[in-house]
């Protein structure tokens, strides 16, 4: 990036932007590990900033690329080509919390549990729940199109979006969709501009539906001697005619690693753990995990617990929430795929990932949102060996085969970024990748937004 | 130290990125430069050889109050303190400690003489130049900006220290020893005097320690291991020769020292590890001490109707957070003042002093401080009682910035206090 265009974005930026190494460092990884500097940093605080810093970006043509709080696992807000990163982590407002339309309008820097956790102070929910949500912004969860644990019951990030105004690689400032419920006016913009990267658009403003809160919930536990009969449990439940609003499935793997890390006193037997949360109101909330109780004992569990106060809730969740940091154990760089299958075929995937670890001689811990079908398949190595990560390379293709096979997605809510690239088109075929081309050249055509994502050509190298 | 050791912990930290979420300074700087993530991200570039301005980095590293809020939540387990303070060391090797520092770390800190006539310059110069202020917790002093100390309130230092204040003899053999630390012998005798009489009810023998060095943490997270380690060879050298049962520390931030920060400066195979070891064992704050030698036991009962739940407690981040004593200090509370003890908002909250934070940039810090006091006072707390030097000097210069009628006092003080309506 030359003098005369940082002095162009310091005049839009002041002091607010940065081009020291130290402080380009510090916007050059997210949570995949891999690093790119990129030329300059940004804090925009409003629209006009980003919009006047897209519009240089066309007549200088650099770079720009959106950051929320870079907790990526795909890379999306990766500079692969260098220029500027626009962080917008101060443009944190929630505008409005509407308790008559049910509606909130928020800034893209909000932190997903700030809006969380605002809203229910006035008995609603915003459900959007990525394991992330302390820190991520809702910028970058629209941006991928987060997902999370309650996903079975409530949906993803997608479903809680009536409109945006966004930025596009014109420089042009677009206002799409509606702050209604219903709403069918031309194309659906929104949703193009949700889980697009920041490929198409700089999210500025974002307006978004919320939900009365339910007013109990309760959590069980449920162990069982095999994956298989953990995996017919979710099936069983499903087909009670309940959805649960969590259900996530820890297999051997998972549960081995928890064993060493925390006294959780499990059964011995134990080979994969379903934790199942329904909620709702009160009377149902109590006849439905009767109700799931009921299958898991169905299809052989071990043992059963159960909690309907916070406390309780909480020790049972703690099993759950001690497997990121217990996986780490295991090995020290852990390669992370989100992929998804129809709930039916989850006990084979689950049987030909223990197949895959053995064959390749690799530690596959696998764990996830088994109520929407969503695995966590996560290759544990050394980083150290070769041929090591070689076979794990060899084994995610592996997977990714398997699961568009079984009739699933490779990526369930992380996002394509620079991480599945290479995979995009096994799953949306050739014609698929063409057309998306052609609407990132209509909202985009310099490519000046994110560059270097989600299409294959462009995507950048491992460094 | 080898970059190995260093490379070794930063490996650990996978750029998730929950470290913001708890962060003292990141709602204050927004930005990633700020937080664990950015600086171990540096830290990383450097060992590389991809430090662009060692002083830049430098400053980028002395940019965080170390409360280890970070450290706790990391789902990783990142040891963030360890690694920021060899981070300043490695820089402060190449680009050299300010002479100040030098003299200070090097020479006043470790040796009792020497903080005593520095304790006297200190006053004369106070009395000299600063403006004097009463407030809630005595008289202080208010700077001008002009000395670069930007209006800040420092308290009123005594003519005499505590420990020279002790007749010969007295507090001179023990099991007990009272490891008062530099601020409460000097600043605060009052604390140091309080934290004796108080341990003294015990019954068991108490021991001043009279030749402490200073614990070694202002050197050590200034990033001059060399210093630190002077000050901790000479503390364990003489408490491993006292023989004592129990070291007992007023402030969590000394005890800090003695129960972590000493095993990186002594790592194993040093020919001082053992010995470490030995005295970090006996080493305890002061409430568990006054709990389980049963002097909480003997408190008379505390005045019914009075103050009710007008005194809190404030966890400092050291001794509630790293050394995980928050319980300890409140049970001894309860027994001293009853119904006067209730949880005050925002406890946990870290005051925003930092030790060499506060110097660098005083302005984010008296933000922060003074958001903790008035969140406090907004809660109906009007003494805030805590058990760490450094938090009582940024909490009294807080209050006297937004409201001077706000009591800053230490346990000791309080339980001391109980202990003369006996």
């Amino acid at each position: 990036m030359d003098e005369k265009t940082i002095s162009a974005l310091r005049e839009i930026y002041g002091e607010r932007l940065k081009t020291s190494l130290e402080d380009r460092i510090c916007y050059s990884y997210d949570a995949t590990g891999k690093e790119f500097l990129p030329d300059a940093v940004a804090y925009p605080l409003n629209a006009e900033e980003v919009r006047r810093t897209v519009f240089l970006a066309n007549e200088r043509r650099f770079p720009v690329v959106p950051r929320g709080a870079g907790s990526g696992f795909s890379g999306g807000s990766l500079p692969v080509r260098g220029g500027v990163v626009l962080s917008t982590e101060r443009m944190d407002r929630i505008l409005s919390i509407d308790t008559e339309n049910l509606v909130a309008v928020v800034e893209p820097g909000v932190v997903t549990e700030t809006l969380k956790e605002e809203v229910k102070k006035k008995g609603l929910y915003y459900p959007p729940d990525p394991a992330s949500l302390k820190f991520c912004t809702i910028g970058g969860n629209l941006a991928e199109c987060a997902g999370g644990m309650c996903a079975v019951k409530y949906g993803v990030t997608r479903d809680y979006v009536l409109g945006l105004e966004a930025v596009l690689g014109t420089g042009e400032l677009v206002r799409t969709g509606v702050s209604t419920v219903k709403g069918v006016v031309g194309y659906d913009l929104t949703r193009m501009l949700v889980g697009s990267e920041g490929t198409l658009g700089i999210i500025t403003k974002a307006t978004l539906r919320l939900i009365p809160l339910p007013e109990s919930a309760a959590t069980l536990l449920a162990f069982f001697p095999t994956n298989e009969k953990g995996a017919k449990a979710v099936a069983g439940i499903v087909e009670e005619r309940i959805t649960p609003c969590a259900m996530e499935l820890m297999d051997r793997t998972a549960v081995d690693c928890v064993r060493q890390v925390a006294d959780l006193s499990l059964p011995d037997e134990t080979g994969c753990a379903l934790l199942i949360e329904v909620d709702g109101q009160e009377a149902s909330v109590a006849r439905d995990a009767d109700r799931v109780e009921g299958a898991c004992r169905r299809f052989g569990a071990l043992e059963v617990r159960r909690a309907a106060d916070a406390s309780g809730r909480d020790k049972l969740w703690a099993l759950r929430r001690s497997i990121s940091p217990a996986i780490r154990k295991v090995n020290p760089v852990k390669i992370n795929e989100d992929i998804v299958v129809p709930r039916s075929r989850l006990a084979e995937m689950f049987a030909f990932l223990s197949g895959l670890a053995e064959r390749k001689n690799l530690k596959i811990v696998n764990f996830g949102h088994a109520g929407d079908g969503n695995i966590h398949v996560n290759v544990m190595i050394s980083g150290k060996d070769e041929d090591e990560r070689r076979r794990a390379e060899e084994a995610v293709e592996e997977v990714f085969r398997k699961t568009v096979e079984l009739g699933g997605t490779i990526s369930g809510e992380h996002g394509i970024g620079i991480a599945k690239a290479p995979y995009m088109e096994m799953e949306v075929g050739p014609l698929g990748v063409s057309v998306m081309k052609r609407l990132k050249s209509c909202f985009d055509p310099n490519g000046i937004l994110n560059p270097g994502k989600i299409f294959l050509e462009e995507a950048a190298v491992r460094r | 130290m080898k970059d190995d050791e260093l490379r070794a912990l930063t490996g650990a930290c996978a750029k998730c990125g929950t470290c913001r979420t708890v962060c003292t300074l990141y709602p204050e700087r927004k930005a990633e430069i700020s937080v664990a993530r950015g600086k171990i991200a540096l830290i990383d570039a450097a060992l590389e050889g991809r430090d662009g301005n060692l002083d830049a980095v430098q400053e980028a590293l002395a940019d965080c109050l170390l409360c280890g809020r970070c450290e706790r939540a990391c789902p990783n387990q990142v040891l963030v303190e360890e690694i920021l303070m060899k981070g300043r060391a490695d820089v402060a090797r190449k680009i050299g400690i300010p002479a100040w520092k030098q003299v200070l770390f090097g020479k006043v800190m470790p040796s009792p003489r020497g903080r005593e006539a520095a304790r006297a310059a200190a006053s004369a110069a106070q009395k000299l130049f600063a403006k004097k202020i009463p407030t809630g917790s005595g008289l202080h002093y208010r700077f001008p900006e002009a000395f670069g100390l930007a209006g800040r309130t420092v308290p009123k230092l005594p003519a005499r220290g505590f420990i020279e204040s002790l007749k010969p003899g007295e507090a001179a053999a023990g099991d007990v020893i009272l490891f008062v630390g530099c601020v409460f012998d000097h600043v605060f005798p009052r604390v140091g005097r309080a934290s004796y009489e108080s341990m003294k009810a015990s019954g068991k023998p108490i021991a001043v320690f009279r030749d402490a060095a200073c614990c070694g943490l202002p050197a050590m997270v200034s990033g001059d291991r060399e210093s630190s380690l002077r000050c901790a060879e000479e503390n364990v050298r003489r408490l491993r020769a006292a023989e004592a049962e129990k070291i007992v520390f007023p402030c969590g931030s000394c005890l800090l020292m003695f129960k972590r920060n000493l095993f990186s400066l002594v790592p194993e195979k040093h020919p001082l590890r053992e010995d470490a070891v030995w005295v970090s064992n006996r080493c305890e704050d002061y409430a568990t001490f006054i709990l389980e030698s049963g002097v909480v036991s003997r408190l008379p009962d505390p005045p019914e109707g009075e103050k009710v739940g007008e005194i809190g407690y404030h966890d400092p981040c050291h001794l509630s957070g790293t050394l995980g004593k928050g319980a300890e200090a409140r049970e001894v509370l309860e027994g001293a003042v009853g119904s006067g003890f209730a949880e005050m908002k925002g406890a946990d909250l870290c005051c925003g002093y930092g030790g060499t934070f506060n110097v660098r940039d005083y302005d984010t810090s008296a933000r922060i401080g003074e958001n903790k006091v008035s969140l406090a006072a907004g809660g109906g707390t009007r003494v805030i009682s805590t058990a760490c030097s450094g938090c009582i000097l940024q909490l009294r210069d807080m209050a006297a910035r937004t409201d001077p009628s706000l009591e800053i006092v230490h346990i000791a003080e309080l339980v001391a206090g109980a202990l003369s309506r006996r």
